[in-house]
């Protein structure tokens, strides 16, 4: 305990890194259940394809140790093909999976998005077999580099992921505050219908937040790749069930609650890592939702909607 | 001479943030009366059945059946008691079959436990045919229309007004005191309403239910009613028999705003 | 208005004739069946099950047979909470997890304890009917969704601590004590013993499990048609209402969370003695998802139709395995193929756009196949059989694997576009989809079957919503939104 406490700022900063990528995961989720309701259970696998893809590509620029272009090209490249990838996997999901099943009872899309998961899960198993894959970040980005606050180091890498994913924050508060598009899918995510009856259309702005998630989860996984080096096919499952945890917390449908529930995750499992032990480190983060739900069920920012009978 | 309502409501209030659903109410019910209440939309008179039936709780005042207080009782509980209720919104049990909707209501007056029903023990089979006695009786309060092999038929095979006919048969299979019908005429044609009008008489008359009814129909109104009570913006401004009601300037501007004013001022009230 | 009209419905007579109408093919079965007399029903349902092990007197099949009833128990139990109640419940394979581990725990070098069947059965099955009790409890006011979830989060929790659980440190011990095995579980488990039987054999654990099938097929059914029963599906239909009837909404939700865990833990039991061993992975998501794909894919609300799912998700897997020879052909092979063909012969209509997308797919074959013998001669296999031969596959296994691989994600995306081309282009493309998909099949989803079906069951789930969402044997259901 007491060596922990004396490293509390490097968890601080470990926290947030962590926290970050869950916000970028936790975003997909409350947007896509803001407009359609629905809980997308494929978004963490999603998360884990995105990993991969950018697994592939670095693969590509740094076959041995040495990348053969300079190492922020290659960074941008990872992120753009991950983000494009997966953004345009998520808009097969939504096409394949979610569309046909708009006016199904609620348990179909549920069931369908079960089937989402389970076979990309199944489909990197397939053909990336069950070995746990390793992002060499070392070689594209020193491990050494990075800045001293107090007895915290941030290391580059680290660092990187944060301002990355606060940059793409930014950018998507942006999008939904100030743009025509942004307009439609705040009205579509308060009323479908009457959104539509405004001459929104509908189906294309569902498809733009499937878009905008899959790839925010897609940049989400190759930070993390960066990050926590080691990625494999099975580490969507809990990562979604994170970032569903970070966005019930925030409040579902909420961005920026989206944003402070990644946060706050990120921070709260550091810390029991820290305080309580590693084993245990996904079992608390369900027993936080567990305890929001039942406490707090429209989470931090979240609003609650009465009911008329 | 037993002078104790069998519903009283007693200076009731609710408010739902910023509006005030319902303000000092207080009427009761007699037992074997037939009381309507009535008003313009949103006058609160879905919320008063809510109120009652322990959906909502109020903010003040005191709800009380056959004496005692309905505070703090779940929904369920209420109907025990014997307070029944049929929604504005049908709510039938869709995908279950137009006699499970009824036998499903007997639940709270029934008593087989869990081991006796697995083990099909004679408990149990007796009182599953006596279920379905009751529930055949109270669909024969409508003639043929949900009787036969209609039994077995899906509730969403069903016309809308055999869904309100259903929806009041689920109701009485409570066995309750006191039924609570919202706009049980909603959306039925002359002769429909007409039906309906005979048939609430003849649940007071025959089926000894006391009933407090929500309607905007005036005809089916005229045609129950022992009393008649008029809400608007969650206040009573009237109350008293059919005839002395319809009369009632207030009533009269609250349906049809002020003769020579421009709107109902809320002012006129205060 | 005439009084004769009523209760003589037209429509309503007509019913049957236009069902028969909507699916000719399952129309004639149900009516074949319908027809056939009691006994008749009994013969086919009863016997056959029963004395199979006296005809077959197969190991393996026997054993795929008694996981066809473990699957159903599980099926049916699962059905009591989602399918009757509607409680979506994900975590539900940790009620079988909690049998498991609990039977391990009283019956084996663990602790050293080692209870009697007769005791450690009814304890173990109670002991997780109040797990899935506490379950309920704080879940009772939480929405579909959310319980969805929540649910989950408890199953992967109690996995978690099934796997992290054998270095348990509590203060005042000198030495961490190992609870649950950890990663590598518990094993040697004692056998089950009845009276002077104790149970070795597959062909006793088949009528064991054979016997619990039928025992809760009966107690559901008879649950079914009680008040219980009724009351359970009234609070699927509609909670609100059902409370306003006076139904104790929430004890019964609790009680279906009990009932459905008791008759998991029971299975759990069965199933660890069977296995004489228990591990987290065996109660982990692909469980889950498998189960949940026989529930969907029998039809919520038929009984018959979870066997039926539990019968076709076991046995199809096992179908597929490499290595079967039937008539000189690998049996995953015809199955896998025999598949495609019914689906397309259901899916393209008229009969001539079938031969036409069948012919053009196996002369892509040949016409691919001649260029590449004749571009790389020495690197393409002569084959071991007929499709193996149209196909033109690496000599060198690896580059047969990484070409697979690629062209995998080509077959998805080009299926994937097949659903949203506009008719005219639909043919050509799916007769490259199925080409490469001939290609993929032979040189990976072949080789690793277990991934297949997993793989399958996600496709399944995806095309049963979209197609028959009611299942095999499931009626249409009705919601509100």
């Amino acid at each position: 305990m007491q060596a922990f406490l004396s490293q509390m700022p490097q968890q601080i900063v470990n926290g947030l890194t962590l926290g970050a990528v869950y916000a970028l995961i936790a975003l997909g989720y409350s947007m896509v259940y803001g407009i359609l309701g629905l809980l997308n259970f494929a978004h963490g696998d999603v998360f884990m394809v995105g990993a991969f893809i950018g697994y592939g590509v670095l693969n590509v620029f740094v076959p041995d140790q040495t990348p053969l272009i300079p190492a922020v090209l290659v960074i941008v490249c990872m992120m753009a093909v991950t983000m494009l990838g997966t953004g345009i996997i998520g808009m097969a999901i939504e096409r394949v999976a979610y569309r046909p099943l708009r006016n199904a009872p609620r348990i179909a899309p549920l069931i369908s998005a079960l089937g989402v998961s389970f076979f990309l899960q199944n489909a990197i198993l397939l053909t990336q077999s069950a070995r746990y894959r390793d992002y060499r970040t070392q070689f594209l980005i020193s491990p050494r580099l990075g800045l001293d606050i107090g007895s915290a180091h941030l290391s580059l890498t680290r660092a990187l992921v944060i301002v990355v994913a606060v940059l793409l924050m930014i950018a998507l508060t942006y999008f939904v505050q100030r743009t025509r598009l942004g307009l439609a899918m705040r009205a579509v995510s308060i009323d479908r219908e009457a959104a539509a009856m405004m001459g929104v259309d509908v189906d294309r702005v569902i498809l733009t937040t499937f878009f905008i998630g899959s790839a925010l989860a897609g940049a989400a996984g190759v930070l993390f790749g960066l990050v926590f080096g080691q990625i494999y096919h099975f580490m969507g499952f809990t990562a979604g069930l994170k970032g569903f945890t970070a966005a019930v917390m925030g409040g579902i449908g909420n961005i920026p609650g989206a944003m402070l529930g990644g946060l706050l995750l990120g921070l709260i499992e550091t810390f029991a890592i820290g305080f309580i032990s590693p084993t245990y480190k996904d079992v608390i983060a369900f027993v936080v939702l567990v305890l929001v739900l039942l406490i707090r069920p429209s989470g931090l920012l979240g609003v609650r909607a009465p009911q008329k009978v | 001479m037993n002078t104790m309502p069998l519903l009283e409501l007693e200076a009731v209030s609710k408010r739902f943030g910023g509006l005030q659903a319902v303000k000092e109410l207080s009427f009761s019910v007699a037992a074997g009366e037939i009381v309507s209440l009535i008003g313009p939309n949103g006058a609160g008179k879905t919320t008063v059945l809510n109120l009652i039936t322990g959906l909502y709780r109020p903010d003040q005042g005191h709800i009380r059946f056959e004496g005692r207080d309905l505070s703090g009782l779940a929904v369920n509980a209420i109907t025990v008691r014997g307070i029944a209720r049929t929604f504005q919104s049908l709510r039938l049990f869709l995908n279950m079959s137009v006699i499970e909707n009824v036998m499903a209501a007997a639940y709270p007056r029934t008593q087989a436990q869990f081991w006796q029903i697995v083990l099909r023990r004679p408990f149990f089979r007796q009182e599953e045919a006596r279920i379905r006695q009751l529930a055949e009786q109270k669909l024969a309060f409508f003639g043929e229309r949900l009787a036969g092999y209609r039994y077995d038929q899906p509730a969403y095979s069903l016309s809308y007004a055999n869904r309100r006919r259903l929806e009041l048969a689920r109701a009485m299979a409570t066995e309750p005191k006191l039924l609570l019908l919202d706009e049980p005429a909603a959306g039925m044609n002359p002769h429909e309403t007409q039906e309906i009008t005979h048939l609430i008489g003849d649940l007071r008359n025959r089926g000894q239910y006391t009933i407090l009814i929500i309607e905007h129909d005036m005809q089916v109104i005229e045609g129950v009613s022992d009393r008649v009570i008029v809400l608007d913006y969650g206040e009573k401004i009237a109350e008293g028999s059919y005839r002395e009601v319809v009369r009632n300037e207030r009533v009269i501007e609250a349906y049809l705003g002020r003769k020579h004013g421009n709107t109902k001022s809320a002012a006129a009230r205060a | 208005m005439s009084l004769e009209k009523i209760g003589q419905d037209e429509w309503v007579a007509q019913v049957e004739a236009r069902r028969q109408k909507q699916n000719p093919v399952v129309a004639e079965i149900t009516a074949r069946w319908g027809r056939l007399p009691r006994v008749g029903k009994i013969i086919l349902i009863v016997l056959i099950p029963v004395l199979l092990p006296i005809f077959v007197q197969n190991d393996y099949i026997l054993r795929v047979g008694g996981l066809v009833w473990l699957y159903a128990v599980l099926a049916l139990g699962l059905n009591v909470v989602v399918g009757l109640t509607g409680l979506l419940d994900l975590g539900y394979v940790a009620f079988f997890g909690v049998g498991g581990y609990g039977y391990a725990l009283l019956s084996s070098a663990q602790f050293n304890i080692h209870l009697p069947t007769w005791v450690s059965l009814p304890l173990v099955t109670l002991f997780t009917a109040g797990v899935g009790f506490m379950l309920g409890l704080p879940t009772l006011r939480l929405q579909g969704d959310y319980l969805a979830i929540v649910t989950l989060g408890f199953g992967q929790i109690f996995v978690q601590l099934m796997t992290s659980m054998n270095r348990v440190g509590l203060p005042g011990l000198s030495a961490p004590i190992n609870l649950t095995g950890g990663p590598n579980g518990i094993v040697a488990l004692d056998p089950l013993h009845f009276l002077s039987l104790t149970m070795h054999s597959v062909t006793s654990y088949y009528y064991l499990l054979l016997l619990t099938l039928a025992l809760v097929l009966v107690a559901i059914i008879n649950l079914n048609r009680s008040r219980i029963g009724r009351a359970w599906r009234a609070i699927r239909e509609d909670a609100l209402a059902a409370e306003a009837m006076g139904i104790p909404t929430n004890r019964l939700r609790l009680l279906a969370f009990a009932v459905g865990a008791g008759i998991a833990g029971f299975a759990g039991c069965l199933f660890a003695a069977w296995q004489q061993s228990v591990f987290p992975g065996n109660f982990d998501v692909p469980l889950l998802i498998t189960l949940y794909a026989m529930v969907v894919l029998g039809g919520a609300g038929s009984l018959w139709g979870m066997i039926a799912g539990a019968f076709v998700i076991t046995v199809v897997p096992e179908v597929l395995r490499p290595g079967i020879q039937l008539l000189g052909i690998e049996l995953q092979q015809i199955v896998f193929f025999g598949g495609i063909l019914a689906l397309l012969a259901i899916a393209l209509r008229p009969r001539w756009r079938l031969f036409a997308v069948l012919g053009a797919v196996i002369l892509s074959g040949i016409i691919v196949h001649l260029i590449a013998a004749a571009l790389f001669p020495e690197q393409i296999t002569g084959g071991t059989n007929l499709i193996t031969a149209w196909l033109t596959i690496p000599v060198n296994t690896t580059t047969a694997t990484s070409v697979g691989n690629f062209l995998f994600f080509i077959v998805v995306g080009l299926f994937v576009l097949l659903t949203q081309m506009p008719a005219r282009w639909r043919d050509p493309v799916l007769v490259v989809a199925l080409y490469l998909l001939a290609f993929v099949w032979q040189t990976r989803l072949s080789q690793e079957p277990s991934t297949t079906v997993l793989l399958l069951t996600g496709v399944a789930l995806i095309m049963l919503m979209n197609y028959r969402p009611q299942g095999l044997l499931g009626q249409r259901r009705v919601e509100i939104a």
